[in-house]
């Protein structure tokens, strides 16, 4: 069950995520407009509220939230301010990319790219990688690592 | 001169008292180092050298279930529907990881990295079950066979003939595994996941917080039902294999999933059936013991790291102290002596209520400090503590390393790899496991199956491939 | 829900989540009572609902044949 502030103010739907709001009073921010209402949840049920408590401060913002009549502008979970980050966000790196290594951490070459078809008879693949044959410009890398000491044992 | 019928202990080799068999002894440690002699497992002999399996499975649960035996030397044929092969192949976190396109005519989609560890050593080749042709093929590798695991729904094997009732008349020494979700009874079409598993077996009601702490049934993040019921599975064939070495009868095997997983759930249901209690979920703490669970502390150990993953996380310290002098130590270390002169006994201490308060004072104390800090000062109290690891520790770990448990390897196929799970499954000094390469693309071993092995023409075989049969 | 203000948590939570069965146990005014709602299918027919005090953190079962009439644990919903 997963209940809502909807707030008439800014027409922004606020959702109020179970696993944070199943038993919680306090206030939540709306996230676009900033307007503060007062809750009371008890299991997962609105007892008290939404009451608008304009001037006072939130204890804590939605995760997420989206307007609905504006084509569905929203603002995911994590926005400085308004919503609430997760407690574990995602990774810097992640950038939702296919992000094609060559190398493992420890520098030496690993396949995780496209390759080209390859079969032989009865659509039956090699299974060993021959890395200087298949992806030689890898290859030619992978020695520069060497030479330049980057390729690590752990 | 002495009677060469007798022996004499001098003569023999080795020590001659027991003081000198004490002096010859090498400390324990240099002698399990030798005895194991990790990273050099591929000079021993493999323990299930001599058994050919076939692995007719998807997913991680029943492939587990044989990639056991590869890795104990098995020979393991996994058969794969052609062209689509096992859906695990397409499952996967990352889709960026790519080993491989699956055939000539999907050059686009490879293999990711969630199917790794489930195939281990194995050979791999593709057969549509449909056809005519292909039944011919299975009874004959099922011939040469000492048995096969499957996951398909109950009876579909048996309406393709090729379930038990028929092999055991081709070969009687056959050992035959079903593993899937219920088996039959009730729910015989039930298919089987590992968070159903969980579900269903009551394992999820009693993981994660409990609810007057805002907590939710919660299931494993890995799928640790899958990897345990093929564990079991492994168990059930060793156990067949002795049977037919005794008797030379082969065994049905029938393995529900949601059934293996009521064993990891302890004393939860016969508490039920004599008090009519219902177990629940306790978090990071312990309905027996007590303290022996996780705290938070205030500080991470990464503070200054980008990636919040680590920043954030690295907070988490597992604390056991529940008997009495360390209890007593643990209070003093966190000054406050007054927790033990309340809760003086385990019984006071392992109620509930207690519970709350003491685990609440722990992270009051540790608010301020590092986990890193916390461990170290717990531990120079004598109090067992540690730090809650993510893959990142445990890829540094020097315990690990020590032992083989973490180690790269150069796959013939993904490359450098790290190979963890075969390795963590026990030392053996005379066969231990070991891992020549994790998985093969789909079909990979046809010609060495189909014409080296069974003896069919290339030409055969081509023609099978143009007609989807492999 | 304008009307569940002047309502006790306990007495808003009566209102919207109803037990299945009434019997005479004292439970039912307890604070810690967990009842079977109504509709409920799981739980053996016998079940009025859950203790949540005598076995903490487990729930234990209140059977409807053994109807408890005095209880060292029992708090009044207040
Ligand atoms: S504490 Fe006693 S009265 Fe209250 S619910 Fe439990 S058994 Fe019933
Ligand atoms: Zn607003």
């Amino acid at each position: 069950m997963c209940d809502i502030i909807w707030c008439k103010k800014c027409n922004t739907v606020n959702y109020l995520d179970p696993y944070c709001f199943w038993n919680w009073e306090g206030k939540v921010n709306c996230a676009e407009c900033g307007e503060v209402y007062y809750i009371h949840m008890i299991q997962g049920h609105m007892y008290k509220g939404p009451e608008p408590r304009p001037g006072e401060k939130p204890d804590i913002h939605p995760l997420y939230a989206d307007k609905p009549y504006d084509g569905y502008t929203n603002y995911p979970p994590g926005v400085e301010g308004k919503t609430r980050p997760y407690n574990c966000t995602p990774r810097h790196i992640y950038l939702g990319r296919a992000d094609q290594r060559k190398f493992s951490i420890r520098n030496r070459p690993m396949r995780a790219w496209p390759q080209p078809p390859s079969a032989g008879i009865a659509g039956s693949q090699g299974f060993y990688w021959d890395i200087k044959k298949l992806s030689p410009e890898v290859w030619e890398e992978y020695m520069e690592k060497i030479k330049k000491g980057e390729v690590r044992d752990w | 001169m002495a009677d060469p019928r007798e022996v004499r202990l001098e003569d023999l080799p080795g020590p001659k008292s027991r003081e000198e068999l004490e002096d010859m002894k090498a400390p324990y440690e240099e002698y399990c180092r030798k005895l194991f002699d990790v990273g050099n497992e591929f000079v021993k002999p493999m323990a299930l050298e001599g058994v050919r399996w076939l692995s007719c499975t998807m997913y991680i649960f029943t492939p587990h279930a044989v990639a056991n035996l590869g890795e104990l030397g098995a020979e393991v044929i996994k058969i794969e529907f052609p062209r689509v092969a096992d859906p695990m192949r397409h499952t996967s976190p990352f889709n960026e990881c790519y080993f491989y396109p699956l055939h000539d005519t999907r050059p686009k989609s490879g293999t990711g990295i969630g199917v790794l560890n489930a195939n281990v050593n194995e050979y791999y080749i593709s057969l549509d079950y449909h056809r005519k042709e292909a039944q011919e093929v299975l009874y004959k590798l099922v011939k040469m066979s000492d048995g096969l695991t499957e996951c398909y729904r109950p009876g579909t094997f048996d309406r393709w003939k090729q379930s038990y009732r028929y092999l055991q008349e081709i070969n009687p020494r056959f050992i035959y595994v079903w593993g899937g979700g219920f088996g039959y009874g009730p729910k015989a079409f039930g298919g089987s996941y590992d968070i159903l598993g969980q579900a269903h077996a009551g394992l999820a009601s009693i993981t994660g917080f409990h609810e007057d702490f805002g907590g939710h049934p919660v299931k494993h993040s890995n799928w640790c039902i899958d990897w345990y019921s093929g564990t079991q599975i492994t168990i059930a064939i060793l156990a067949a294999l002795y049977w037919r070495r005794k008797t030379g009868l082969g065994t049905m095997i029938e393995f529900s999933q949601v059934q293996a997983a009521t064993r990891c759930c302890g004393y939860t249901v016969p508490l039920y059936g004599r008090f009519g209690i219902v177990r629940q979920r306790w978090g990071n703490w312990d309905t027996q013991l007590c303290v022996h669970g996780i705290i938070i502390c205030g500080k991470s150990d990464y503070p200054d790291e980008k990636n919040p993953q680590l920043r954030n996380e690295a907070r988490y310290v597992m604390v056991s102290a529940f008997n009495d002098p360390d209890f007593k130590e643990l209070c003093s270390v966190i000054k406050r002596n007054d927790l033990y002169e309340k809760y003086k006994t385990h019984k006071e201490r392992v109620r509930a209520e207690a519970q709350v308060e003491i685990y609440r004072e722990l992270e009051k104390w540790a608010a301020d400090k590092s986990r890193s800090e916390v461990v170290r000062i717990l531990t120079e109290a004598g109090l067992l503590a540690a730090p809650v690891k993510n893959d990142k520790e445990v890829y540094e770990s020097e315990h690990f390393r020590q032992r083989g448990t973490v180690r790269w390897m150069d796959d013939p196929m993904l490359g450098d790899v790290i190979a963890q799970s075969t390795y963590s499954t026990g030392l053996f000094s005379e066969t231990p496991r070991r891992k020549f390469w994790d998985f093969r693309p789909v079909g990979a071993d046809n010609i060495k199956i189909y014409h080296e092995l069974l003896g069919y023409p290339i030409s055969t075989i081509q023609e099978w491939y143009e007609k989807g049969i492999i | 829900m304008e009307h569940a203000k002047d309502l006790k948590p306990h007495e808003f939570l009566a209102k919207i989540l109803v037990p299945e069965k009434q019997t005479n146990h004292i439970c039912w005014s307890c604070k810690y009572f967990k009842p079977v709602l109504k509709g409920s299918k799981f739980p053996p027919a016998d079940l009025i609902g859950w203790c949540k005090k005598i076995h903490w953190p487990f729930y234990w079962c209140v059977s409807e044949y053994d109807v408890v009439k005095s209880c060292y644990a029992y708090e009044k919903l207040e």
